[in-house]
C-alpha cells in the first residue's frame, strides 16, 4: 500500500466517527505492514521481538517501541530529509531530543481537530481564547505549539490571542482579557501548558486578582509541570484553578499527549482527581508490565502502552514510561513509572547524572 | 489465606510502650503480611530518652572495659547465628517478608554478615584503628610523651538508611566499641534488626541494653529530626545526598557530623583470569556480586570492565555472566519488583536494546521475564548505573587502566572494586584506583561482604567517633611537685 492510499484510508476511517474490534484491527495491521516495510529501525525492532508481518495477527501483537528510543533512532518511513515537519521532544536529562518525522500532517491535524471539537468544544463553534505557551513560529518543532495554533485557527475566534512571548508571560494582557469576558459575559477558553498556568496562578494570587469567567467559560491544561514551576498536586491545582478564574472543576480539562503520538487524550473535568482519561476510536491502551511486556490484570497498576493508528510514520504502537490503570471509560494516569527511589545505598541513575554534570 | 502477623519495633529503655504514640508500617508479601507498630515520640519522652541514654553511658559504659562489652556482642551475635534460637528464627522468617529478597540469600547473608562481629573480629575493629586498643579504656604512654585516652562520645545518633537486611549493626557496634550511648533511628524499609539486637542485649546485659536507644520518625520530618539531632554529640548519617544534605543543614555546628552518601562500585576482569579453565568460576563470582541483594548496596557491581585478548572475549565473557545469573536466579529468586523499580529497569533495558539496533558493537541479553539483563558494549563507554536489580553492564577495554581515567569525575561516588587480576597489575591498578577516589578493591564474589573492620568509604569505624585527651609531660612532671612524697 502507497503511503497515500494509506493517508486516505486514515482519513476516512478517522471521519467514520467509531470503530470496532475487527475494524481497528484491520487497520492497524495495515499501518503495522506500513511500518515494518518502510521503516528500517522499527522493522529490526519488530524482526528482534520476533513479530513480523506473518506473525503479527491482532493489533495487541504489534510491538510497542520504547519512547526513550525516538532519541536514538530515527523511526520514520519516509526519509527524514523528506520530512517537512519534525516535532522534537522539550529535552532530557541527557540533553538527546526525541523526535516524531510527519511526511504530512493531514492526518495529525484531523485527529487533532475531531477529537479536540468533540472532547474540548462541546456543542460550541468558536471560542475567544487566550493561550499560555508560545507561538508555532517561535516554537517549529514543538507539537504542542502546533496544537495550540491549531486549537486558535480552527475553533478560536478573531480576537484569541497569545500570552506568552520572549518576554515571558503577558500577565496584564491576560487580566485584561479575562476582565473583558467577565466585563461581557462571552465565554472565554484558556490553553496552555500546566506550569504556565501555575505561573499565571502565581502571578494573579500575587496582585490579588481573581476571576469569575462567564458560564460555558473552560480551561485547558497539558503536560505536567516539567520542573519549569512548582509541582502541584492535581487536587490542590484543580481546586485552585476553579478558584481562580471561576471555572467549574467539570469544566477544567486536561489534556495527555505526547510528542511521539499524534492523538490526544482528555478527561471529562476535574471534580474527582486522579481524572479518568480516554482517546477517539483510532487509539487503544493497553496496561501492562513494563518488564514482561504481558497486561496486568484491569484496575492493577502498570505501564501505559499506546497504539495510535494516526501516528503512522513513525511507530504507531509506543511503550510510555507512564504508570496508569485500566478503569471504567478508559485510564487513570499516575505520574511517572521510572522515578523509583532506590532503597539501598546503591546509586540510582538520576544522581549519578547529576554529579557527571556537576563542575 | 491471608497471614496476618504484627510486630512491635524500637528499643526505648525506661518508657513505657504505653506512653508512646506507635504508627504502623505494613509489608506484604504474597498472601502474607506483617504490621510493624514503630514508635513515634514526643518532644518531652525525646529529651526524657537522650538524657537517660547519656546518664546511663556515663555510668555503666564507661565504667566497662572494650573487651567486656566485646564479649556481650559476641554472646548477643552468637545467639543470632544460633538456628535453633527463637530470635534467629524470627530474622528467618520476618526479614525477607519485609525486604522482600529471597529467605534462604537472607539467610545466607545473614550468617555471614554476623560471623564480622564474632569476639574475634571485634578485636580486628578496634585494633585497625587503635595501634593500641587499651586507649580505649586507659591512658596510655604516647610517643611523644605524655599519655592520651580515647573518649567515645556520650550521646551518639546514627540515622539508618537502606534495604540490606542488618545493616545497621555495622555502626550501632562500632559505637559500642568506644562506649557510646547510641540512640538509633530506624530505616523505614528495614525497621526490625537493630531494635531486636537492643533486645538481645538486654536479656544478655541489661545495663548495656540501657544505653541503647532505638527509634523512628518519618523521614524528612523536620521537628522530630531536629529534636535528635540537637541533644547528639556526633551524628552518623546515611543515605542519598540530597537527604544527607538536609540533615547536615540541620546539624549544629558543634556537633561531629559523619555522613555516608550512595556510591557506586564495579568489577574488573583481566585477560589472564578469561580461559576456558577460569572464566566461568570468575562469571560466577560477578553473577553473585550482582544478584546479592539485588545490588541495593553501595558495593554492589552496575558494571564490569573486562579485558580484551584473553582466550574468552569480553564479549563472551559477557555470555557467561548472563548464564550464570539465569542460573543463581533460579536458586535465589529476585524479590518482587514494585512498578516503579520495574519501570526503572525496564527503561534501562530498552535503552540498552534500542542502542544496539544502531551499532552492531552493543548486545543486550536478558531473560524475557525480564529478572535479569546482562548489556555489553564495545565502545569506549566509562563507568554508568545499570537498572538495578540484576541488570549489568560489560565494557570491553584493550586494557584495564584503560578505564581509570574516565572515573575521575566520579571520585567522591566510588567505592568498591572487584577484581580478577595477576598481582602486579592488581597492585599497580590498586594505585591508579585509590587515585581517583576507589576505596575498597577485593575478590570478585566477596563485593557485597566487607571484611571485619573495613574502613568504610576510606573513613574509620572507630577513630572518627573519638576525641583523644591527652595528659601532656608538663603536667605530668609538675604534678610531681605536689605529690607527698616530694622532697
Amino acid at each position: 500500500m502507497t503511503e497515500a492510499r494509506l493517508v486516505e484510508d486514515l482519513l476516512a476511517f478517522i471521519a467514520a466517527g467509531e470503530a470496532d474490534e475487527e475494524a481497528f484491527n484491520r487497520m492497524a495491521l495495515a499501518v503495522f505492514a506500513h511500518q515494518f516495510e518502510t521503516n528500517v529501525p522499527y522493522r529490526r525492532f519488530a524482526t528482534q521481538r520476533a513479530r513480523t508481518l506473518r506473525t503479527v495477527k491482532s493489533w495487541r501483537d504489534v510491538p510497542a517501541v520504547p519512547i526513550s528510543a525516538f532519541k536514538d533512532l530515527t523511526l520514520s518511513g519516509r526519509p527524514p530529509e523528506e520530512c517537512p515537519h519534525v516535532f522534537m521532544t522539550s529535552g532530557t536529562t541527557k540533553g538527546v531530543r526525541g523526535k516524531s518525522h510527519h511526511p504530512t500532517l493531514a492526518v495529525y491535524d484531523r485527529s487533532m481537530t475531531v477529537n479536540f471539537r468533540r472532547r474540548f468544544m462541546g456543542d460550541v463553534e468558536r471560542l475567544r481564547m487566550g493561550i499560555l505557551f508560545p507561538t508555532e513560529q517561535a516554537m517549529p518543532n514543538s507539537s504542542l505549539a502546533h496544537y495550540l495554533a491549531l486549537a486558535r485557527s480552527e475553533f478560536g475566534t478573531a480576537e484569541s490571542r497569545y500570552f506568552v512571548s520572549d518576554a515571558g508571560l503577558d500577565v496584564d494582557g491576560a487580566i485584561e482579557a479575562l476582565s473583558r469576558a467577565e466585563a461581557t459575559g462571552e465565554p472565554y477558553a484558556l490553553l496552555g501548558a500546566s506550569f504556565s498556568v501555575v505561573h499565571l496562578m502565581d502571578a494573579l494570587a500575587e496582585r490579588g486578582r481573581r476571576f469569575a469567567l462567564p458560564a460555558g467559560s473552560r480551561i485547558l491544561d497539558t503536560g505536567g509541570f516539567k520542573g519549569q514551576s512548582r509541582e502541584m498536586a492535581a487536587e490542590e491545582f484543580y481546586g485552585r484553578l476553579s478558584a481562580t478564574f471561576g471555572v467549574p472543576r467539570r469544566l477544567c480539562i486536561n489534556m495527555y499527549g505526547m510528542t511521539e503520538l499524534s492523538t490526544q487524550f482528555y478527561d471529562d473535568g476535574n471534580e474527582t482527581c486522579p481524572s479518568v482519561k480516554s482517546g477517539p476510536h483510532w487509539i487503544r491502551s493497553r496496561v501492562i508490565n513494563p518488564l514482561t511486556g504481558q497486561e496486568v490484570p484491569r484496575g492493577s497498576v502498570g505501564v501505559l502502552v499506546h497504539h495510535d493508528l494516526a501516528h503512522f510514520n513513525c511507530a504507531s504502537a509506543i511503550l510510555t514510561e507512564d504508570a496508569g490503570v485500566e478503569v471504567d471509560g478508559g485510564f487513570q494516569l499516575l505520574g511517572r513509572a521510572d522515578g523509583a527511589d532506590a532503597k539501598g545505598c546503591s546509586m540510582a541513575v538520576e544522581d549519578f547524572l547529576r554529579a557527571a554534570r556537576a563542575p | 489465606m491471608t497471614v496476618g502477623l504484627m510486630e512491635r519495633a524500637g528499643h526505648l529503655p525506661g518508657l513505657s510502650a504505653d506512653a508512646v504514640d506507635w504508627r504502623t508500617l505494613t509489608f506484604r508479601r504474597g498472601a502474607e503480611t506483617l504490621d510493624v507498630a514503630v514508635p513515634v515520640l514526643r518532644e518531652a519522652q525525646v529529651a526524657e530518652l537522650a538524657t537517660r541514654v547519656r546518664t546511663n553511658a556515663r555510668a555503666c559504659l564507661k565504667s566497662r572495659t572494650v573487651a567486656e562489652i566485646a564479649a556481650a556482642i559476641d554472646r548477643a551475635v552468637a545467639r543470632l547465628l544460633d538456628r535453633d534460637d527463637p530470635w534467629r528464627q524470627k530474622a528467618e522468617r520476618l526479614l525477607p517478608l519485609v525486604t522482600g529478597y529471597d529467605a534462604e540469600m537472607v539467610r545466607l547473608g545473614l550468617t555471614g554478615y554476623l560471623k564480622t562481629f564474632r569476639g574475634p573480629e571485634l578485636r580486628k575493629f578496634v585494633a585497625e584503628d587503635f595501634a593500641n586498643p587499651a586507649v580505649l579504656d586507659d591512658f596510655q604512654p604516647m610517643p611523644k610523651g605524655g599519655f592520651a585516652r580515647a573518649f567515645g562520645p556520650e550521646l551518639l545518633l546514627h540515622v539508618w538508611a537502606g534495604n540490606v537486611p542488618g545493616l545497621p549493626l555495622w555502626s550501632l557496634i562500632s559505637g559500642l566499641l568506644v562506649k557510646a550511648g547510641t540512640v538509633g533511628k530506624l530505616p523505614s524499609a528495614e525497621p526490625l534488626f537493630a531494635g531486636w539486637f537492643a533486645q538481645i542485649l538486654a536479656e544478655i546485659d541489661p545495663d548495656l541494653a540501657d544505653c541503647i536507644a532505638i527509634v523512628w520518625w518519618k523521614g524528612g520530618d523536620e521537628a522530630a529530626e531536629r529534636a535528635w539531632l540537637g541533644r547528639a554529640d556526633t551524628v552518623v548519617a546515611y543515605g542519598g545526598n540530597d537527604a544527607l544534605e538536609a540533615i547536615r543543614a540541620r546539624v549544629p555546628v558543634t556537633t561531629r557530623f559523619l555522613p555516608y552518601g550512595h556510591k557506586i562500585s564495579f568489577g574488573m576482569v583481566a585477560r589472564s583470569a578469561l580461559d576456558a579453565g577460569k572464566a566461568g568460576a570468575v562469571a560466577r563470582q560477578a553473577a553473585y556480586d550482582v544478584a546479592r541483594y539485588d545490588q541495593q548496596g553501595c558495593y554492589s557491581p552496575q558494571t564490569f570492565f573486562v579485558e580484551r585478548g584473553g582466550r574468552v572475549s569480553p564479549r563472551e565473557f559477557a555470555g557467561f555472566l548472563a548464564h550464570e545469573l539465569d542460573a543463581i536466579g533460579s536458586k535465589f529468586p529476585r524479590r518482587a519488583l514494585s512498578m516503579g523499580e520495574a519501570g526503572s529497569v525496564a527503561s534501562w533495558r530498552n535503552a540498552e536494546e534500542t542502542k544496539g539496533f544502531a551499532d552492531p558493537g552493543r548486545a543486550l541479553l536478558g531473560d524475557p521475564a525480564g529478572s535479569w539483563a546482562v548489556a555489553y558494549t564495545d565502545a569506549a563507554d566509562g563507568l554508568s548505573p545499570c537498572g538495578l536489580n540484576r541488570t549489568v553492564t560489560v565494557v570491553a577495554v584493550d586494557r584495564l587502566a584503560d578505564a581509570v581515567p574516565g572515573l575521575a569525575p566520579y571520585r567522591a561516588f566510588l567505592q568498591t572494586v572487584g577484581i580478577a587480576a595477576p598481582p602486579e597489575e592488581l597492585f599497580a591498578l590498586a594505585g591508579a584506583l585509590g587515585a581517583v577516589g576507589v576505596t575498597r578493591l577485593c575478590a570478585l564474589g566477596r563485593m557485597t561482604a566487607p571484611e571485619a573492620g573495613w574502613h568504610h568509604d576510606g573513613r574509620f569505624n572507630l577513630l572518627d567517633l573519638v576525641t583523644m585527651t591527652e595528659i601532656e609531660g608538663s603536667a605530668e612532671r609538675a604534678a610531681d611537685a605536689f605529690a607527698p612524697y616530694t622532697d
